[in-house]
């Protein structure tokens, strides 16, 4: 068990997301920087599909009912104890020990990783909230959540895993709907800096900036996936996140890799965003390479 | 056009079988999508009107791999085998006609309120995909007689049940969200329940019917 004692502002359960009800349009969920959740989950050696917590406005302060190692990932990111130790590294944590997430200015999204799991039932296949549907709901001071059965000791602390770079570079492939803007409007895209809108959130993170002609033609909804960055009339666009809809009808200029969905997640308000134009085979090498980072890390249990 | 798979991220196709909505490409889609999800078991699928999205994990199945089944899939043709879902069920909507945009609607479309729903429940609808909000099923079409366009400004708060018409489409909202469809009544009629075995009332393939009440 978790005792939570200090919620944040606005703090959910998360996991790698709910794949398995798309087509009735219930939106994958998960968490908004997945890198994050993932690296997390491998310091504190859980699997890959593991629940921790999102955590939206710090402090955020706990004990456990048992021993368990904890991580702490995301942007600027650290944790306390009895000394403050820098995120994106696991540390040994005892029964009843109050343990506190801090994070910076810049941080808009901490991931709290224990060893276990955090182990709430899952609903439709997946412990992620989604609560514009009422899919858990936000933690409160004085919440208990189950934890997954861990035997991890004292010994597998100390492992790290390094910290993405959250600096406003995010890589992505062109397309699906590139074709349809006029030309240049791609090369454009790619070249612009834009600078993070204030009413993004985990829907999507929205963009100002010199604005992408629309295409003249309508475009029937179709499915959509994280990273999807969308142009809507407006021309500003909108890079689609963990609780984007699942169909969409604006068009989609460039889709941002999976490795690199944090790095826009992760931006402030005011705070700049450029992208920078890879092939499939560069988004699949970075993949590989995050998967061996991760799998480089993990506990054999 | 003709239609093409198009890469869409990484771990994604995109089947693109028509620029415009025709009744027998929403099935042709959905035809795909489920061949992809339930006969393949590459991934998750989201069909829509006239595209499917398909979905796989590329560090298990190569891109190209992935692309050649979709390719093989799109050159079956439009009378694939239909895979997963089972028969269309027929659904009926008890629905209460006192929506906030039913006397506009009407007018917009030189009917009086009795005529517009007698046409709106008047003919059963096609479920043909699902998106948007949880439960949420594009149905049509509508009697052409009714003409309604999208709101031009979308309002912050349509209420869970409401029934909505909008560019030839009919649905019912199954969560209070926003949204910019016209509201012309309501149903008691739970369409998404995400305790429930099958989460959703209704199914892409099914019929719809209004039933005044």
């Amino acid at each position: 068990m978790i005792r939570i004692s200090e919620s944040g502002v606005r703090s959910t359960v998360q996991d790698r997301g709910r794949f398995g009800h798309l087509r009735s349009g219930v939106p994958p969920s998960g968490a908004a920087d997945p890198h994050a959740l993932a690296a997390a989950n491998a310091l504190v050696g859980n699997s890959a599909d593991a629940a921790g917590i999102e955590i939206i406005g710090t402090p955020f302060r706990f004990t456990c009912d048992d021993s368990r190692l904890v991580a702490v990932t995301g942007r600027d990111v650290s944790l306390a104890t009895r000394t403050r130790l820098d995120g994106w590294g696991s540390v040994f944590v005892r029964a009843g020990q109050m343990v506190t997430v801090h994070s910076g200015e810049r941080t808009r999204f901490a991931y709290l990783a224990l060893s276990g799991g955090i182990a709430t039932p899952a609903v439709l296949g997946s412990r992620a909230t989604y609560l514009p549907a009422g899919l858990g709901a936000p933690l409160r001071a004085g919440d208990t959540l189950p934890l997954g059965e861990a035997d991890a000791g004292p010994e597998d602390a100390g492992r790290l895993i390094a910290p993405t770079t959250y600096d406003g570079r995010a890589r992505a492939m062109a397309g699906p709907h590139d074709d349809r803007f006029e030309a240049g409007a791609l090369e454009r895209f790619f070249a612009a800096t834009y600078v993070i809108d204030a009413a993004s959130d985990r829907q999507g993170t929205r963009l100002g900036g010199a604005p992408i002609a629309s295409p003249a033609s309508e475009l029937q909804s179709c499915g959509v996936v994280a990273g999807a960055v969308q142009v809507p009339r407006g021309g500003a666009p909108i890079v689609l996140l963990a609780d984007h809809q699942t169909t969409g009808g604006y068009p989609v200029i460039a889709t941002v890799i999976a490795v690199d969905l944090g790095k826009v997640a992760q931006r402030m308000p005011g705070e700049s965003l450029r992208f920078y134009r890879v092939e499939r085979d560069e988004a699949l090498d970075a993949l590989r390479a995050e998967r061996r980072a991760l799998d480089g890390v993990r506990i054999s249990a | 056009m003709k239609p093409r798979v198009v890469p869409f991220g990484e771990g994604a196709l995109l089947v693109e079988l028509a620029d415009e909505f025709q009744e027998n490409v929403v099935g042709w889609a959905r035809a795909i999508a489920d061949n992809w999800e339930t006969v393949l078991a590459f991934g998750p699928a989201v069909p829509a009107y006239t595209t499917a999205l398909l979905r796989f994990d590329p560090l298990r199945l190569a891109p190209a791999e992935a692309e050649r089944a979709a390719a093989e899939l799109l050159a079956r043709g439009e009378f694939i085998t239909r895979a997963g879902n089972g028969p269309p069920r027929v659904i009926q909507v008890p629905t209460t006609y006192d929506g906030p945009d039913l006397a506009d609607t009407a007018e917009g479309s030189q009917l009086s309120v009795d005529q517009l729903v007698a046409l709106h429940a008047g003919r059963e609808y096609t479920a043909y995909f699902l998106g948007f909000l949880p439960g949420f099923a594009y149905c049509g079409r509508l009697d052409p007689r009714i003409v309604a366009p999208r709101l031009a400004r979308p309002r912050e708060r349509v209420p869970a049940g409401s029934v909505a018409v909008a560019d030839g489409q009919t649905a019912v909202y199954p969560l209070t969200s926003p949204g910019g469809w016209r509201l012309i009544g309501r149903t008691d009629l739970a369409m998404f329940d995400a305790g429930a075995a099958e989460p959703v009332r209704i199914r892409a393939g099914d019929r719809l019917r209004f039933v005044p009440r």
